[in-house]
């Protein structure tokens, strides 16, 4: 029994992870009916960031945190009008194609200046074992700490969605832009406002999950593509998709590997995402996306 | 590169024309190093090692009155480079030697071009197969991993009194390959393992893998991990599940990377290596010449090419003529060689070394244990 808490602990946790950069690709994609293939990066960036902030410039955590946190933001501001907005009125396939290339950038630019070697970035809780052990399980600090933030995202963007104006004005905008115009909201800047959020996601994802990962150029491709499976499974553009695939996701292959194979771990997303496009393209809440288009 | 190796050859053209001083042309070795790609760092530890031997050599008057000299060119990281690198170097034909990669595939790579031009190819990789291939021009200044195997395997059992040992390794060429050979090892000893468990390179998450450890209930826990970043994610979850089996680790273990992020929970795992700074008075000797000379602590990419370098330049001497096949020959017959990774004795296939070091990682300091030598 105490395996299984184990485990689905575990699993919960890494899904959280999935499930921030996944609900950024979802939001982008609602947005702008383009998948942001350089979303994984974004938590590259951000954890990047934070290590300049607090080992570099030698801010305190917290500080450096909130710091790290605008810097995502005004990136993600750049990449909106340097990626999204030349291309615009282009085919989708530009941009994704542009995103690619920017992912790649980023990769190597992150390579360029901070070398290949890790870095280690300290937990939010520091000290001890880093965690707490109830009746075998052991519950990482910086595990519990994501999927709270998971939680309180998701509940709170919930709440900015359905119950303030601008959250109304995002979502005319992802349902109808032309009608959206003609209403007078500002399309544009609410595009650009998505892509700040949905970078501020990522970045936010970057941060809390170093400690577990370590900081390299890489990490943000294992966990982009996770997401990108996640948001299939949750039925592209689907807000509540992203976060319940993402979660199960993690689920799935941390168990899969305890009870299948650990080698073939990776290989579960994989399977997951063509199951899905097989079985079910409108993914696990399909209605809402007829309903949706 | 090129126009480097260019400018370093006229610079040789315009030295030879005072032959007086020099007595003679330098005798011009080849050496196939990363200096460009991702091993680029190693590259340049390969490149020091290597040149602290020839100047050395040059110092106690060089091999029959003339001088050694490096030519050194980019195999870029990627095996077609390396191979190109080669064929650049064999362009001269009086080249009596080349040193090449301390990888694997490389090696494997360039074998054939090596085979083709028959001059002796000094290596640095472990894989076991590169030297029983019947290439009769490769030898190598590392012990190769059938060596690691069986010293990890009697460590454990014969040292340590370990009963139930797990093992858990990478499933690349590297990590299974030593699964293969701990396993047979092991069971040579009568001591089967109780857990055999692969895992990805690039592994988050060791969850699944480290309840698989616990439920097995071993005391051992012997690891292949190829890259030292995993050893220490590894390390950490492994620490906050309270587990708590005496490790052994392959090299990875003790690589700096992988210690800065693991921190403590390294502390007390031990380690086999082929080289250590404390590792034989030779090893200390090399460390003091390369602390001296570059204000840096030597690795085993440094000792490698430097005992390479030393070999060839004794057999060399020893040798009555500079032919390939006079230097292989006299290279075959070295015996109770002091070198910074070990002592050299040649046999057949080219291989000269056959210890280990046991290494103890002591609150984050790497202590020199002891060394272990297998019979072949």
């Amino acid at each position: 029994m105490a395996i299984v808490g184990q485990l689905l602990f575990s699993g919960l946790a890494i899904g959280g992870v999935y499930a921030l950069v996944a609900l950024g690709i979802a939001l982008i994609y609602r947005a702008t009916n383009v998948v942001n293939f350089a979303q994984g990066e974004f938590c590259m960036l951000g954890a990047y960031a934070l290590v300049l902030f607090t080992q570099g410039a030698q801010v305190n955590y917290f500080a450096g945190f909130l710091i790290a946190l605008a810097a995502m933001a005004l990136l993600g501001l750049l990449f909106a009008l340097g990626i999204y907005y030349p291309l615009r009125n282009r085919s989708f396939l530009s941009v994704i194609i542009a995103t690619i290339g920017a992912s790649i950038m980023f990769q190597n630019g992150a390579l360029a200046v901070f070398g290949p070697s890790p870095e280690r970035l300290r937990p939010v809780f520091e000290g001890g074992t880093g965690g707490i052990t109830l009746g075998e399980v052991f519950f990482d600090y910086q595990y519990v700490v994501l999927l709270a933030v998971t939680l309180v995202l998701v509940g709170l963007q919930y709440f900015f969605f359905e119950h303030t104006l601008l959250g109304k004005k995002l979502q005319a905008t992802s349902q109808d832009k032309d009608m959206a115009r003609l209403l007078g909201i500002p399309v544009t800047r609410m595009i650009a406002l998505t892509f700040v959020y949905s970078t501020l996601l990522g970045g936010l994802a970057g941060m809390l999950v170093a400690p577990i990962f370590f900081v390299t150029h890489k990490m943000g491709a294992v966990v982009g593509f996770k997401a990108f499976a996640a948001t299939i499974a949750g039925g592209f553009g689907d807000v509540r998709g992203a976060i319940v695939g993402g979660l199960a996701l993690g689920v799935v292959e941390t168990f899969g590997a305890a009870y299948v194979s650990v080698v073939y771990k990776d290989a579960f997303a994989f399977v997951l995402l063509i199951l899905f496009l097989l079985l079910r393209p409108q993914g696990l809440f399909g209605e809402k996306l007829a309903e949706k288009a | 590169m090129r126009s480097f190796s260019c400018a370093l050859l006229f610079a040789l053209l315009a030295a030879s024309d005072g032959r007086a001083a020099g007595g003679g042309d330098p005798i011009r070795i080849g050496q196939v190093l990363p200096i460009t790609g991702e091993a680029a760092e190693a590259g340049r530890y390969h490149k020091y090692g290597a040149e602290l031997a020839v100047e050395q050599v040059n110092k106690l008057g060089g091999i029959k009155g003339r001088k050694i000299e490096l030519i050194q060119e980019d195999d870029k990281t990627t095996n077609p480079g390396a191979v190109a690198a080669l064929q650049r170097l064999l362009e001269n034909k009086d080249m009596p030697a080349v040193l090449g990669s301390i990888r694997s595939t490389q090696v494997q790579a360039m074998l054939p071009t090596v085979k083709e031009a028959g001059i002796p190819f000094m290596i640095g990789g472990t894989n076991y197969g590169l030297t029983h291939q019947g290439n009769p021009w490769v030898f190598r200044f590392r012990p190769h991993d059938g060596f690691s195997a069986k010293v990890i395997a009697r460590f454990a059992v014969e040292e340590l009194k370990l009963k139930k040992i797990a093992l858990i390794h990478s499933t690349d060429a590297f990590g299974s390959g030593g699964r293969d050979m701990v396993v047979k090892a092991l069971g040579e000893l009568k001591a089967d393992p109780v857990l055999v468990q692969g895992f990805n390179n690039g592994e988050k998450d060791f969850t699944a893998v480290l309840t698989a450890l616990r439920q097995s209930g071993a005391d051992g826990l012997i690891t292949y991990f190829t890259f030292s970043t995993d050893n220490g994610i590894f390390a950490k979850q492994l620490k906050q599940l309270g587990i708590k089996a005496t490790w052994i680790g392959s090299p990875s273990i003790v690589a700096i990377d992988g210690r800065k992020l693991a921190g403590d929970a390294l502390y007390g795992t031990y380690a086999v290596s082929d080289f250590h700074v404390d590792g034989s008075p030779k090893s200390k000797e090399f460390t003091a010449a390369y602390k001296a000379k570059y204000n840096l602590e030597p690795d085993l990419y440094a000792a490698w090419c430097y005992d390479a370098v030393s070999v060839l330049a004794d057999a060399m001497r020893r040798a009555p003529d500079l032919k390939p096949e006079s230097i292989r020959k006299a290279i075959l017959s070295i015996k109770g060689f002091p070198g910074a990774e070990g002592e050299y004795n040649f046999d057949e296939n080219g291989d000269g070394l056959d210890h280990y070091h046991i290494l103890r990682n002591e609150n984050g300091v790497i202590k020199y244990f002891k060394t272990i030598r297998v019979p072949r």
